[in-house]
């Protein structure tokens, strides 16, 4: 019944790669703030060296230092997603995370999906099936499904349902977000 | 009505377009366009549109008010207070007022002076405020400023407040500066004993004993419904500019117009200098329709510290002091004979709206069924909780609960379908309709007995009904701008709160013109331009299409008598088309619609059409608002699935029959739709503002646990729509948003009640409620 | 949220070493208001950490930040076929963990379950477990609660819907870790690493404390000391999990009772052992014994693992508004019993 107990892929060790260098800098580095401390993120593809507080959320930085502000706080506590970036290439609640600990990480917001002016096929889609009514907690919704898609061309409704779970949007969007990824996905098959 | 006014008579469309279509004459303005055509003959109304800002919002670009951001603006912070109800016996803002980055502070309440005492009446009530460089330093200062409170005893739920020796919330007539939570504002003059204060009764009518006596079948019930707050994802936000030459605002409101006037009138400033913007809303649901004391405060706040302000409320805030729906207890006894037809139907209710008055849910059963003996008695209870305020489809949405219950319970006893004793009951034809195409399209035959299914999981299925005024503001009005390039421009002062607007203006400009709504620049959401109506009570379409109509057409007219007398031929027999002007009877005679603008003697024309009164009248109006003389519809079926061991109820599938009068764009209206039934899913299942009676907190301040429905809680909803035309105005369109969230609720708890066989009366229905009510339960409350 | 200053560990041990207070010993406070910024804390995702911060239910003076440790990350397979998995590790990679989810469903199941996607992309094992309740009141600044050092509950008069029926003397909070059920269940144990470089291994049984015991810590953690791992024993082949949540919400909701159940059959179709833990019900994950001891040498079916749901009830007592738990868990349970078995999840439903 439960092969896999015994048969345990080995090397699934998924550690950080040691990076010597890396602990050569924080060696240095040590205690920082309360006040402003001057750090770099990697936005959209761009770098920006600003000054935060290690009090400030990553999502504080984007759309304050920053001015990216199509990523929205609605709650700040983690429990609607609408200010969703990715930290890499994942997922992540802007809010409950703090500026400076994002180092070397690349952060992608809603403005840098878009590629030179180009809508992501998310964007189309969303615009296509109506499924943006206040567009308050859209730009969130379109960084989840985007990311889905980029690890699953073909995701089928309870992985679109999965995947956009932890938004919130009172408007109501959810039935045209779904027909909208769904859509996206069948187009997609070949 | 307007009798200066040449008029004309012309022939509309009329009746439910699946059914076939009448005519009927109507006299209108003379300088209103002819009638419009059935949308199956038009090239943009009628049709899925695009959503005009559907491009800003998906890229981020849409500016919302807290996205605005001003050179040297300030941040507010407000200090609330901690206690349901205290006393506020000294307060001192000097040392939070010199702290380092504080510009300016404020007291919110009235201080304590000369023997009159300052009452806070519920936690979260602001105090006072102030203004610092940044957010944290503004909070940090509120820790600063120093206020003595002598706690007073208070109550904050329905049951406390009622009972004899209950707090009072307000001595004598104080309550009479206590703002209005909803409907028909039943702020006159009702008896006030303790914390209760009515009946109301409108609606009442015959003699409520004797239609008992004659009744050969009687239900009863009493039914409870939470408080449930809006969410707007977008909090309550401004930021307020004072100047040497007035005031800029800009605001998350549902009403941009109004929130000028207020502002006008409060700080004494002149219309004219007053200006309101709101480029983009997130969301409103009834909660951003005022200025409100926030909104107040940081223009105060700005006149005093001489700098922009921006106040944005945090997501507690938000929950405990940003309005609410407010509770109701409902003792609901209808009396029919057996063959349906309604005796009686008394209706006594009590319910909070906190501080606030209006908590009255008496329009759906005074007005929904014929019965010629009705009793309605509507009480507020006043407690110390943050004061309701309307929220879509207020007071209807929380009576459509107890009603249809009542009338299912109803048709149960009777062993009548429900549907048919509706039939019997219900005087309107469009419902009528939406009832047989819902019931069509849900499969109503495959409708078991309550209670069939075998097995832990029962499946249910259930309708019930809406009823929604068809609102018009009168004070509604746009201008229409042709450009020299070619270029047309549709101005209102109307916000886009998410409702779409921004599109039905374009398609109906855009029909008229014989151009693409891409082609249309839409310019709203500043006051700048002519007032709009507010996006609350489902009247921004109704009533800013008929102007934009006209004034485009307007404008149509004249471009044609500047065409016309270049080609020396009467403009009579010209017509445009796919941006091409032609005569109507030689096409090949042509100039394109910029050519034609081209040619205009000076660089821009306009038009401007303010709304003109429904061609038949009106029902009712006052003020501003006025009411059509139809009533929006609306059937809602849903089916459900009732796990009787866990007491989870899953919404499988949910089937909306509405009407609007004409829909201008169906994707837009299905979405609203969608809106409306999850908002209702939402309340239905999950959704509750919990006061702490022992400290009066609301303990799920948040949106951890003020629950609302998810990506996975969403059932298959199918929105049939219908076209009901009535040639009521330019373009006979109504509202749908509030319609489409009132029978929901309901429509779950009748499929509940088919599932198992049991009857639940409270909101929401939690699988613990549940659980109880199949006495899974032995022992706690209800 | 307070200003803190802002320290990058580069180590478990340095972390150690550097941290002054366990967050809950941070978090209590005679007068309500936590004043003074003495406190030291370490911090992992942060999912919790800010929320306390930003509530101003603790106010460090300092964080230390181990999340970028690459010690701690990973999960690994060790000699004796023992699993071990860094407390860094995320509920998300937890979740879609192939091998775990093979050998362990009922922890991939229940870290899938916890949260949101953002929430479990973020959330570390170690912080998981070491989260603060999520009673309402406990939560609120304005509730000086006695787990915070105040001088009485405010759930047992007051809204304690979501609260505990077992082991609710004092203090009724329900644990908050979802994967700790399951993590029970299969007998984990945590690893602990003292600020004087001691490490330990403490069974998850032994590392929770009930309010009866200590009203103003969840575990045993000390002042210092830093989860390092979690240690899951060799599993037998024959067993099979899985783990059950009840919620208001269908996704991303807290449940309101859970059960995470490990059943070893042998090829006769008798339950060799049987591991049953509840979740959101008590102070800590809460062992079912008398279940377990039910179905030990038992046949599992229909009835048996009715019997043993009622048997998971033994020893509740229910508040004013949380006696629905009840009926819940043991719904939970039976069904949990058979789906581990599987078996048809309810003879009666087909
Ligand atoms: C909206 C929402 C919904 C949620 N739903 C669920 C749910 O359904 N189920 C569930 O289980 N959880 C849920 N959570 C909680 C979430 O999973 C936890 O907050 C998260 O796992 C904490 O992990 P972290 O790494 O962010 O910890 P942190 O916030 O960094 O730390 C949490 C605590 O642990 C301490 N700590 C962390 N790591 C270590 C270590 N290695 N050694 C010593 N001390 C340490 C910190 O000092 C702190 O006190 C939810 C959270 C939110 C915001
Ligand atoms: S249950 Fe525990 S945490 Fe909650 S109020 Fe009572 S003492 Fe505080
Ligand atoms: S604002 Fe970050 S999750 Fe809600
Ligand atoms: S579109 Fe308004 S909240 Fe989602």
């Amino acid at each position: 019944m439960f092969p896999g107990a015994r048969a345990f892929p080995e090397g699934e060790l998924t550690l950080m790669k040691e990076d010597p260098q890396e602990n050569e800098k924080s060696a240095a580095a040590s205690v920082l703030g309360p006040g402003a401390v001057p750090i770099v993120l990697r936005v959209n593809g761009e770098t920006h060296p600003l000054l935060v507080e290690p009090r400030t959320t990553l999502a504080e930085a984007l759309r304050g230092s920053l001015g990216l502000t199509g990523t929205k706080i609605a709650c700040n506590q983690g429990a609607c997603s609408a200010c969703s970036v990715w930290l890499d290439d994942l997922v992540v609640a802007s809010c409950s995370i703090l500026a400076i600990e994002v180092g070397e990480r690349r952060i992608t917001t809603i403005e840098g999906l878009a590629a030179g002016g180009r809508l992501h096929p998310v964007q189309e889609a969303f615009i296509a099936h109506d499924a943006v009514q206040c567009g308050f907690c859209t730009p969130g919704l379109v960084m989840s499904c985007a990311a889905l898609l980029a690890g699953n061309p073909h995701p089928g409704e309870a992985e679109i349902q999965t995947a956009i779970s932890g938004h919130l949007c009172r408007c109501g969007t959810y039935p045209h977000v779904v027909q909208a990824i769904l859509a996206l996905a069948d187009a997609k098959g070949d | 009505m307007d009798d200066e006014f040449p008029r004309r008579r012309e022939k509309f469309p009329f009746g439910l377009a699946h059914l076939g279509l009448d005519e009927v004459e109507r006299e209108i303005p003379a300088d209103e366009p002819p009638p419009l055509a059935p949308n199956a003959a038009l090239t943009q109304i009628g049709k899925d549109i695009r959503r005009w800002d559907a491009w800003a919002k998906v890229t981020g670009a849409a500016r919302y008010t807290v996205d605005v951001h001003l050179p040297g603006m300030l941040h507010a912070a407000v200090l609330r207070s901690p206690l349901p109800h205290a006393r506020i016996r000294s307060l001192d803002l000097s040392p939070a007022a010199s702290a380092p980055g504080v510009h300016a502070a404020l007291t919110v309440v009235e201080p304590p002076a000369d023997g009159v005492p300052t009452v806070l009446r519920y936690v979260g009530q602001p105090v006072a405020a102030l203004a610092a460089d940044t957010p944290a330093l503004a909070e940090a200062a509120l820790r600063l400023i120093q206020v003595e409170y002598e706690p007073l005893p208070f109550v904050v739920d329905l049951d406390g407040a009622r009972r004899p020796d209950a707090p009072i919330v307000y001595p004598d007539s104080e309550w009479q500066k206590s703002p209005s939570a909803g409907l028909p504002a039943a702020a006159g003059d009702l008896p006030i004993t303790g914390n209760i204060r009515g009946p109301e009764s409108k609606g009442s009518r015959g003699d409520i004993g004797a239609g008992f006596a004659a009744a050969e079948i009687v239900v009863d019930g009493t039914y409870h419904t939470q408080v449930q707050t809006h969410c707007c994802l977008e909090p309550h936000a401004i930021v307020a500019a004072w100047h040497e030459g007035g005031l800029d605002v800009w605001m998350s409101t549902q009403f941009t117009a109004g929130v000028r006037a207020q502002l006008a009138r409060h700080f004494q400033l002149p219309l004219s200098r007053v200006r309101v913007r709101a480029e983009a809303v997130g969301g409103g649901f009834g909660s951003k329709s005022q200025i409100g004391i926030y909104g107040r405060t940081a223009v105060a706040l700005s006149r005093l510290a001489k700098v922009p302000i921006r106040l944005v409320y945090r997501r507690d805030e938000e929950q405990m002091d940003s309005g609410n729906r407010p509770s109701s207890e409902q003792h609901l006894r209808i009396g029919a004979r057996r063959d349906g037809t309604l005796t009686a139907l008394s209706l006594h209710s009590y319910g909070s709206a906190g501080i606030a008055f209006g908590a009255g849910v008496g329009n759906m059963a005074t007005a929904l069924y014929r019965c010629p003996h009705v009793e309605s008695r509507q009480y507020d209870v006043f407690t110390h909780a943050g004061p309701a305020c309307p929220m879509r489809g207020p007071g209807n949405t929380q009576g459509a609960f107890a009603l249809e219950q009542g009338i299912d319970e109803l048709a149960g006893k009777l062993a009548m379908d429900p549907l048919a004793l509706r039939d019997v009951i219900d005087p309107s034809p469009v419902r009528r309709e939406e009832r047989r195409m819902g019931a069509e399209r849900i499969g109503w035959t495959q409708r078991k007995p309550p209670g069939a299914d075998q097995g832990p999981v029962k499946r249910g299925m259930g309708m019930a009904q809406s009823l929604w005024s068809a609102n018009i503001q009168t004070n509604a009005a746009c201008e229409l701008r042709l450009w020299r390039d070619g270029r047309v421009e549709v101005l209102s002062s109307v916000q886009d709160i998410g409702t779409g607007v921004g599109t039905v203006l374009a398609q109906v400009v855009a029909e008229e013109l014989g151009l693409q709504p891409e082609d249309i620049h839409v310019r709203i959401g500043d006051t700048e331009f002519p007032s709009g109506p507010p996006s609350y009570g489902s009247r921004t379409t109704a009533s800013i299409t008929p102007p934009a109509r006209t004034a485009a057409w307007q404008i149509k007219e004249a471009l044609f008598r500047s065409v016309a007398s270049a080609w020396q031929v009467d403009p009579q027999r010209l017509t445009v088309q796919d941006g091409w002007i032609h005569l109507r009877d030689e096409p090949q005679q042509r100039i394109s619609w910029r050519e034609a603008a081209a040619a205009l003697r000076t660089d821009r024309i306009s038009a401007f059409a303010g709304r003109s009164d429904d061609y038949a009248g009106f029902r009712s109006r006052s003020g501003d608002a006025a009411m059509a003389l139809n009533d929006l519809g609306g059937v809602q079926f849903a089916e459900v699935a009732v796990d009787t061991e866990t007491g989870v109820i899953r919404v499988e599938r949910v089937v909306a029959v509405q009407d609007c009068g004409r829909p201008i764009n169906p994707l837009q209206i299905e979405s609203q739709v969608q809106g409306g039934v999850l908002m209702g899913v939402s309340y239905a299942l999950l959704e509750e503002r919990i006061l702490d009676t022992n400290t009066g907190w609301m303990l799920n301040p948040n949106l951890v646990d003020y629950k609302l429905t998810g990506a996975w809680d969403t059932p298959q909803i199918e929105v049939v729509l219908l076209e009901n035309y009535q040639g009521f105005s330019a373009t006979d369109a109504y509202g749908i948003a509030e319609p489409a969230n009132i029978a929901t609720a309901a429509a779950i708890a009748n499929a509940v009640y088919n599932a198992i066989g049991v009857r639940m009366r409270s909101l929401p229905m939690t699988p613990a409620k549940v659980l109880h009510a199949l006495g899974a339960v032995s022992g706690g409350p209800r | 949220m307070e200003a803190f200053q802002w320290q990058q560990a580069r180590s478990p041990a340095e972390a150690a070493a550097l941290v002054t207070q366990t967050t809950a010993e941070a978090m209590l406070t005679l007068q309500g208001t936590p004043s003074a910024q003495q406190a030291i804390l370490v911090k992992a995702g942060g999912v919790d950490m800010l929320d306390l911060m930003k509530e101003g239910l603790v106010n460090p003076r300092r964080l230390v930040d181990i999340s970028r440790l690459a010690e701690l990350q990973g999960i690994s397979r060790e000699g004796d076929d023992s699993l071990r998995i860094g407390a860094l590790t995320t509920l998300a990679q937890i979740a879609a963990h192939p091998g775990l989810r093979q050998s362990h469903a009922a922890l991939a199941q229940a870290a899938a379950m916890a949260a949101s996607p953002q929430i479990r992309n973020r959330a570390t094992l170690g912080g998981n477990l070491l989260q603060r309740p999520r009673c309402w009141y406990l939560r609120s600044a304005a509730h000086h609660c006695l787990r915070k050092g105040g001088g009485h509950c405010f759930a047992f008069a007051g809204d304690n819907r979501y609260h505990a029926i077992f082991a609710n003397h004092g203090c009724a909070i329900v644990h908050p870790s979802t994967p700790a059920t399951a993590l029970l269940a299969f007998h984990a144990q945590v690893e602990l690493l003292h600020p004087q470089g001691q490490r330990r291994q403490v069974p998850l049984e032994d590392f929770f404390v009930l309010p009866e015991a200590d009203m103003h810590r969840e575990n045993i953690l000390a002042a210092g000391e830093i989860l390092t791992a979690v240690w899951l024993p060799p599993q037998i082949q024959t067993n099979r999990s899985i783990y059950l949540q009840v919620a208001e919400r269908e996704a991303f909701d807290w449940p309101l009772a859970a059960v995470a159940v490990v059943v070893d059959l042998d090829a006769a179709g008798l339950c060799q052992r049987a591991s049953i833990v509840l979740g959101a019900v008590a102070p800590a994950p809460w062992r079912a014994r008398q279940a377990e001891a039910l179905l030990t040498g038992a046949t599992i079916n229909g009835k048996t693992a009715e019997a043993a749901g009622e048997a998971a009830l033994a020893g509740a007592t229910p508040l004013a508004q949380n006696a629905y738990k009840l009926p819940l868990l043991a719904t939970l349970v039976r069904r949990a019993v058979l789906a581990a078995a599987a078996l048809p999840q309810d003879p009666r439903a087909s």
